[in-house]
């Protein structure tokens, strides 16, 4: 068990997501940065889509009721176990009765916490995610606060040893200008113009952003068609209402919308937009479908080399 | 008939186009061939989301990639739309609704017509799911008549109260949740829209018909 003793403005239970219940309106959520959900839980042992805890916008802390093996990934922060530093993507032992202090983000937007076994909340539609629009998932279906106790689940096996660390060449480089898009549905709405100015600008992150969508500031899009009928959307997905000032779709996203979509952001960069604050810039390069699931793969298979360093570190000892 | 188009909708998804015209017998053909493919189970596909112009269809790009599931889906798609006549059609719901919404003598005033009329002329006619979004379970239904529409509110209301019955332009809707809306709130319902907790969690899929039936 752990014990929330002094909780973020935002915190709350994440997994991977809802990915079977779009046609009821239900959005994936899930994680916003999937890359650090799978890190942190293969480096504490679990599958890499066991549920973590999604930590934002200020520190806090929260204490270990048992002694529990841990990992932190995400957002850069300056984090404290026993007055020791805590290093990202690295698996770290707490005693029964520690805390570990979130002194503040430094730079990135969630900070994710996974424990070996997984936090133990109930399975709503296949995931064990927090829908905070629906009020259902993770931990009564609303952000952790102070004081809030959370299970976790009995490990299947045993932890890998401390101080192991996933490598950073397995880590995407969060700081990078440019985050890879492929072309929308309604990439052919947009003129020659309207794309130059899509790939040619620095675009800023507006403050105006959740886990709904990211709005952009710098150029204006020019976009001949305002609205479609809806159709639907995906994390991801750029849209360009009429005002010309592009929308990152973000987990929480409703399924659908009527905004003509100019491009979609790379799976395997999703995590370097996810991760981008109000104010931090953002540039976008084209990849075709094919570089750009090939980047996927390339994603999912280091998230699994880690897990695998991880287990073979494990039975060296 | 056009030639269905299949564009990527990102490395997880593919829109499958139908048209570039909405019309309630694209919508019907759209939601046949939707059903086709969940019949079809088609190996990595995750989700089916029908809308007026175009399908989606989710899948897991690290088991295929879009060419080979793509080309998959429009022969799917393509079969589908031709035995069109024989799939099944949707499911029929009687929603029973209290007229009682706040707006429903501001919708009289502005339709000039009486307000047993209004109620006469919602609760009379059957409605088409046309697509369910928004938040989960909201389902927009077509299509209403003429008389009755009006454009949403200038001024959204912050809350609305779940099962609250609602029209706007040609569309009427029941609020699953408890969500901020512009339409204009006609009456109420104990119908449970959504519940995460049950099996199909949303009361109405996209082609299923519902009639409202007034409750006194």
């Amino acid at each position: 068990m752990i014990t929330i003793t002094r909780a973020p403005p935002y915190l709350t239970v994440q997994d991977d997501g809802r990915k079977r219940s779009r046609a009821a309106g239900v959005p994936r959520g899930g994680a916003m940065d999937r890359f650090a959900l799978g890190a942190t839980n293969a480096v504490v042992g679990n599958a890499l889509n066991a549920a973590v805890l999604e930590w934002g916008l200020a520190g806090g802390s929260l204490r270990f009721d048992a002694d529990c093996t841990f990992a932190v990934g995400g957002a850069i922060a300056a984090i404290t176990l026993r007055d020791a530093p805590v290093a990202p993507f690295t698996t770290t032992q707490a005693r029964a009765g520690d805390e570990i202090t979130v002194h503040q983000l430094e730079s990135g937007r969630f900070l994710y916490i996974a424990f070996h076994g997984g936090i133990d909340v109930p399975i709503v539609l296949h995931s064990r995610s927090t829908y905070l629009p629906g009020g259902f998932g993770g931990h009564e279906g609303r952000v952790v606060r102070h004081g809030d106790v959370l299970g976790i689940a009995p490990p299947a096996g045993r932890a890998p040893d401390p101080g192991f660390h996933a490598p950073g060449e397995l880590t995407p480089a969060y700081t990078a200008a440019v985050v890879h898009v492929t072309r929308g549905p309604q990439a052919d709405l947009f003129d020659e113009s309207a794309w130059e100015a899509f790939l040619a600008s620095d675009f800023r992150v507006a403050s105006a952003s959740d886990r709904t969508g990211y709005r952009l500031e710098g150029a204006v899009i020019p976009n001949s068609a305002a609205t479609l009928p809806s159709e639907a959307g995906c994390q991801g997905a750029i849209q360009v209402p009429g005002e010309g000032k592009p929308i990152v779709l973000m987990a929480d996203a409703p399924t659908v919308g009527g905004y003509p979509k100019i491009a979609v952001v790379s799976e395997s960069d999703l995590p370097l937009m996810s991760q981008r604050q109000p104010g931090d810039s953002v540039r976008f390069e084209l990849f075709t479908i094919e570089q750009s699931q090939r980047a996927a793969r390339r994603r999912a298979s280091d998230l699994q080399t880690i897990r695998s360093l991880a287990e073979s570190s494990l039975r060296r000892v | 008939m056009s030639a269905l188009q299949a564009r990527p909708l990102g490395d997880f998804a593919v829109a499958i186009v139908f048209g570039a015209e909405r019309s309630p017998a694209l919508l019907g053909r759209i939601h046949a061939t939707a059903a086709a493919l969940a019949a079809a189970n088609i190996p990595a596909v995750e989700d089916i989301v029908p809308s007026y112009l175009s399908i989606a269809v989710f899948y897991d790009c690290l088991q295929r990639s879009y060419a080979d599931v793509s080309a998959e889906l429009l022969a799917v798609c393509e079969r589908g739309a031709r035995a069109e006549a024989r799939t099944t059609p949707g499911r029929e719901h009687v929603v029973r609704t209290r007229y009682d919404g706040i707006d429903l003598s501001d919708v009289a005033a502005r339709t000039g017509l009486s307000e047993e009329e209004v109620i006469a002329r919602h609760s009379g006619r059957p409605y088409r799911v046309d697509i369910i979004g928004f938040v989960p379970g909201f389902a927009y239904l077509s299509e209403l008549d003429a008389s009755l529409a009006l454009p949403r509110r200038d001024q959204p209301r912050p809350r609305i109260a779940a099962g609250s019955v609602a029209i706007a332009g040609l569309q009427t809707a029941v609020y699953p949740l408890v969500t901020p809306g512009g339409w204009h709130i006609i009456g109420s319902t104990d119908a449970v829209m959504f519940d995460p907790q049950r099996g199909e969690p949303s009361l109405l899929r996209a082609g299923d018909t519902v009639r409202f039936e007034r409750a006194r």
